[in-house]
């Protein structure tokens, strides 16, 4: 109830923020000089005509490369963008062939060009306020702000917006955009049917979630989806737990006291860190392979009559992908304990034994809560990362087996990634590709959000400094 | 009472060993498979272990005429020089700006960030694809389009740095600005220095990845067999039936990468150590 | 109805094909770059033969021809991804027509090119060239089928799978079959007399289904499938180099080079053998398939020109005999199939031996491959271990409704 009331609070406040930001452009305009006026129609006029060249200059170049970009650019594409482009390709006499609309380049060019309107207005509205503020500092009777201070000031105060400029560029064309346009592809009907530059796609709105979450039908694809979500939280909470514990007693195994060539132990199991894992990874699996390494030994040796069936049994495989992937967790966690271990106060144990408790009892007592209590984000990272666990799922064994129980070629030891990915190569089915990558997202999402509800301390960033 | 603890030592010895054979079986296995000759013996996979005769074979058919092993070595190795070299520059960046300074929307850019962040990044490839090409970097500019891709997005990997930096004590900053150091000055004379391992992590990180990307460097590479890095040029050995007795060759060409890879890694253990503890505790 | 208007203008091509040969005239093919992606092993080849094509042809001289190995279902995959990336020239296996024409990424061939497609080539290879009543694509082989390679100190006996399964447990080798590939699945269910095809229109599309896995002929395949997978000495795979204890492999033409290193002086092929259910003795049958040269669509006709003859030239006679003898290629092209040298190969006839026995591959929508993946993986995973027959039934009836659910 009450948060729904802070909600609402803020939806009022930003309604009341913008009629505020409104007036103000109004008042800003009818109080202010000719210079002002002048910087409503050519951003940077202003500016330029009271000798902020830098600022002025910077405001002109952002508006003409904005306005060329749209103009000159973006409207081919926006103006598709409701129907995402309606002439098809055709074959001319001559055998040659004659592209019409592509929808890809509609709907991509149509959003940057959407949010490059938006940041003309909220640049146009940086200018206002920039004038309005040069000239009351001016009505004040005080000095504007020289070009060299201006200039000297990106790498002083304003030494922020010099570091973050490139690195938000980067983050905003290849992170923002393609997510925002996956996320608007899975609106459309983007598949193998419908791919650019043959054949057009179109918005179908809410079809493709309708599809996921329906369960039996044609396709059953809600059917499989749930199937390998529910594994994917089963692996991600063995791949976490498990690797967490038993690195952690890897570590205390090292850091025995007594035990020697500590740096020797630690190295060989960093070892699977060191190696890329395409080359390892790849190997292990053939290891198990129906006539692989293990089974052949174990023919051999008279153990096994007939071979163990460890990649094409769902369950076999599933428990061999958990265990596997110890051989690449575990030496992760024991180096991050061993730091941690070392932290623990020698005292604490020394007042433990001469209470007479044993090493179970002070592990229970003394170590865990201690690592429970430090290493609490890095388990929600580390749940997150495997959710997402691509490498090992992939060069293992690519998700088999695939059963007749699923579709969309999932199997069943599949993540949603991996068979986000097997979409997008395989059936080049973007449209289920996208869906199914905004439920990943929602997973982590809620899984974040309860976590951090419980963890105080990740919420509190500037009680660490 | 010493009886005993000799004892438990001896265990934690046996199991320490286990461990490490378990560790190192798969290893080993590699290096002998890459010294089985495809010609003398059979270049496929089998079902014994130690080679019938060892040859170095698969070694010779990396580095002789008409391999392009060697091209895909390097672009793989500038790939993973330039992206580390920057992607550092980058994350140094970033860290110093979140964690130093104070701005409108600070708060606001780290949340967008870690909404962006919970999408799956194989998501977007096709989108990433086609942007890479209207900038003419895939196929024969695949190697530049590569590393645009790592550096553009590692931003948002502040986490771990930013960490770092927070546990410098803020009067140093204080003081210096005092003394008339501007930011700029601050960061790279005073900041940089302190932070070296954490530097030095962020780039050993950087510097491995590269070397396992096979899903998208072979998107980019689109079928130009020239810009290929060498998991994509050899994870096609092993998967495509084009290549047939190539398993021999894969883990030979697999060892010479992670012998110089691992290498490194030993060397800079100790500041591996440091960032991903930091980065365990700072989340 | 965007669809209907194109293949109309696709059928007014057709007939436009018939008149407007190759209209243009030698000075203005005009200059620029082809690039042709074929299989690694034939790149130095392709390398040589094209450079022979510019030498006899230096009117087409504008232009400058580059060869990259990308294998066939890399290519396949790469054209769909992104055609104007992909390259003009691209071999690929006939099983990818349908979706490569689904994304515009094959030109149709028409007038002259498209006679003498179909008359240089066996009735198979240009059938599986040919969507609706268009051609698609050049043929570059006819020996995209599967036989049984063994080893002959290992099995004795190779024309039943019952024998060949025996000697092969007796010495504890394996015997090889990719049985969760739609590929290889249809050796069991159309020996039994299964049907399973599909039509489609120019356009890519797949318009209708016949098949009827679900009836007593399917289950007898299916049952034996499910025997198979239960013997010790089963492998699921097709692939020599990855097969480390074979002494019997269901696989094709391209692996016999890898087949003869792997058996060395054991080395045999044969026709499949049989197999036998309930008392009746089936000759286990399958695919018969089908490589393709294809044209990507071209905006300029100059190159669209260049691009078709040197298809042509690198598809015809004279270049498929020499493939066959470069890299053991089984050609498509009539009068290179008469040739000595492939009449004797060993292999090749193994094969031949095999094509009386299977049915020409024809189109297939990309879900048929995965449903068949899934029915396979079912069957090795053990999901019908002991299964009832109403059991089995209902579960290739299943199959048999997604199948026809393919074609819309």
């Amino acid at each position: 109830m009450g948060e729904k009331k802070a909600s609402g609070n803020k939806i009022t406040g930003f309604f009341k923020w913008l009629a505020a930001d409104i007036a103000d452009i109004g008042t800003t305009f009818t109080d202010g000089s000719w210079k002002t006026k002048l910087s409503y129609l050519i951003m940077g006029g202003g500016q330029l005509l009271r000798g902020q060249y830098a600022r002025g200059i910077a405001f002109l170049a952002l508006e003409c490369g904005m306005l060329w970009f749209i103009f000159g650019f973006g409207m081919n594409y926006l103006k598709d963008f409701l129907t995402l482009g309606t002439k098809g390709r055709g074959f001319n006499p001559d055998g040659t062939i004659s592209y019409g609309d592509n929808s890809f380049f509609i709907l991509l060019y149509g959003l940057l060009t959407i949010i490059v309107i938006i940041a003309l207005i909220l640049v146009w509205r940086l200018n206002l306020r920039d004038n309005r503020n040069s000239e009351r500092l001016l009505k004040e009777g005080k000095h504007l702000p020289s070009n060299r201070k201006d200039l000297h000031s990106l790498l002083d105060q304003n030494f922020d917006k010099t570091l973050l400029a490139l690195p938000l560029l980067g983050i905003f064309v290849f992170t923002a955009l393609p997510i925002i346009f996956m996320i608007c592809v899975a609106f459309t009907n983007y598949d193998f049917n419908h791919q650019p530059p043959a054949q057009l796609f179109q918005w179908v709105g809410l079809e493709n979630f309708r599809n996921i979450v329906t369960v039996g039908g044609k396709g059953n694809f809600g059917g499989t989806f749930f199937t390998v979500l529910l594994w994917t939280l089963v692996w991600a909470f063995f791949a976490t737990f498990l690797n967490y514990f038993l690195g952690m007693g890897v570590a205390i195994l090292i850091n025995k006291k007594g035990v020697k060539l500590k740096k020797l132990w630690r190295t060989i199991l960093v070892m699977t860190i060191a190696v890329p894992q395409f080359v390892s990874l790849l190997y292990v699996g053939k290891m198990f392979a129906s006539d692989g390494l293990v089974n052949s030994y174990l023919i051999k040796w008279g153990i096994i009559e007939k071979a163990i069936p460890f990649w094409t049994n769902p369950t076999y495989a599933r428990i061999l992908i958990i265990v596997i992937n110890l051989w690449i967790g575990i030496p992760y966690m024991m180096l991050i304990a061993t730091g941690l271990l070392m932290n623990i106060p020698a005292d604490l144990y020394e007042s433990a034994r001469i209470d007479g408790a044993n090493q179970f009892q002070m592990f229970m007592k003394i170590t865990l809560p201690y690592m429970l209590f430090v290493t609490g984000p890095f388990l929600l990272t580390s749940f997150i990362g495997n959710l997402n666990n691509f490498n090992v799922i992939f060069l293992l064994n690519q998700g088999q087996p695939q059963s007749m129980k699923l579709t969309g070629g999932a199997g069943y030891t599949d993540l949603l990634v991996t068979w986000l990915y097997k979409m997008t190569i395989n059936d080049t089915n973007y449209k289920m590709a996208a869906v199914i990558g905004i439920m990943v997202f929602l997973v982590t999402a809620v899984i974040s959000l309860v976590v951090y509800n419980f963890l105080p301390s990740v919420k509190d960033e500037e009680g660490f400094q | 009472m010493k009886a005993k603890k000799r004892a438990g030592l001896t265990v934690t010895y046996i199991v320490l060993i286990l461990i490490s054979i378990i560790w190192l079986f798969p290893f080993f296995c590699l290096v002998l498979q890459s010294f089985r000759s495809y010609q003398g013996e059979f270049g496929g996979m089998v079902n014994y272990l130690v080679p019938k005769k060892f040859s170095l074979d698969s070694y010779k058919f990396l580095f002789q005429e008409g391999s392009q092993y060697t091209r895909w070595y390097t672009n793989t190795l500038i790939i993973a020089f330039v992206t580390a070299l920057l992607q550092t520059i980058v994350v140094i960046c970033v860290s110093y700006a979140l964690s130093r300074m104070r701005f409108a929307g600070r708060r606001a850019l780290m949340n967008v960030w870690l909404v962006l962040g919970m999408f799956p990044g194989f998501l977007t490839m096709i989108c990433l694809y086609f942007l890479l090409k209207q900038l003419g970097l895939t196929q024969a500019g695949a190697v530049p389009g590569l590393i645009l891709i790592n550096v553009a997005s590692s931003g948002m990997g502040y986490y771990v740095c930013k960490g770092y930096f927070d546990t410098i004590p803020k009067s140093l900053d204080e003081a210096a600005r005092i003394d008339g150091a501007s930011r700029a000055q601050i960061l790279v004379q005073m900041i940089i220095p302190l932070a070296k391992p954490i530097i030095i992590y962020t780039a050993l990180v950087s510097f491995m990845a590269p070397w396992c990307d096979y899903i998208f460097a072979s998107y980019v590479a689109f079928g130009h067999s020239d810009s290929y890095n060498v998991a994509v040029a050899m994870q096609r050995w092993v998967w495509t039936n084009d290549y047939q007795g190539y398993f021999t060759r894969f883990c030979a060409g697999g060892i010479l990468v992670a012998i110089p890879v691992t290498i490194l890694f030993m060397c800079l253990q100790k500041y591996y150590v440091e960032g991903v503890t930091g980065g365990a505790v700072k989340g | 109805m965007k669809r209907k208007a194109l293949s109309i203008a696709l059928a007014a091509l057709l007939t436009a094909g018939c008149f407007s040969t190759v209209s243009v005239s030698a000075e203005d093919y005009g200059s620029g770059e082809i690039k042709i992606w074929v299989a690694e092993e034939v790149k130095g080849f392709t390398d040589e033969k094209v450079a022979e094509f510019m030498e006899a042809n230096p009117d087409m001289a504008g232009y400058t021809v580059t060869t990259e190995a990308v294998g066939e279902g890399d290519a396949a995959t790469n054209m769909i991804t992104d055609v104007h990336g992909g390259a003009d020239l691209f071999g690929f296996a006939q099983d990818q027509l349908a979706r490569l024409v689904s994304a515009g990424a094959l030109t149709p061939i028409m007038g002259e090119n498209a006679e003498w497609v179909a008359a240089q080539n066996d009735a198979g290879a240009s059938a599986a060239a040919t969507l609706g009543d268009m051609i698609f694509a050049y043929p570059l082989t006819s020996d995209n089928g599967y036989f049984l390679y063994y080893d002959k100190s290992v099995v004795k006996d190779p024309s039943t799978l019952e024998g060949i399964l025996a000697d092969c447990e007796a010495a504890g080798k394996g015997f090889y079959m990719e049985i969760n590939s739609g590929w290889y699945q249809t050796a069991f269910f159309f020996a039994t007399g299964c049907e399973l095809s599909y039509e489609t229109d120019e356009m890519g599309n797949f318009t209708a289904a016949n098949v009827n896995y679900a009836s007593p002929e399917g289950l007898a395949a299916f049952k034996k499938m499910i025997e198979l997978s239960e013997s010790k000495a089963f492998n699921n795979g097709s692939s020599i180099s990855n097969a480390a204890n074979c002494a019997a492999i269901v696989d094709g033409t391209w692996d016999s080079s890898a087949a003869k290193d792997l058996f060395g002086e054991n080395y045999a092929c044969a026709k499949l053998p049989t197999f036998n259910v309930d008392g009746t003795d089936y000759q286990m049958s399958g695919f018969g398939g089908f490589k393709l040269l294809g044209v990507k669509p071209q905006e300029d006709a100059g190159k669209l020109a260049v691009c078709q003859a040197l298809a042509k030239y690198l598809s015809g006679e004279e270049v498929q005999i020499a493939r066959y003898e470069g890299n053991g290629w089984g050609p498509s092209n009539l009068a290179a199939q008469q040739n000595d040298a492939v009449k004797a190969d060993e292999a090749l006839s193994a094969l031949a031996e095999q094509l009386a026995f299977t049915v020409p591959q024809g189109q297939y929508p990309n879900d048929y491959w995965t449903l068949a993946t899934s029915l396979g993986d079912s069957v090795i995973s053990g999901d019908y271990k002991g299964a009832s027959d109403d059991d089995l039934m209902a579960a290739l009836q299943d199959f048999q409704d997604q199948c026809i659910s393919f074609a819309e």
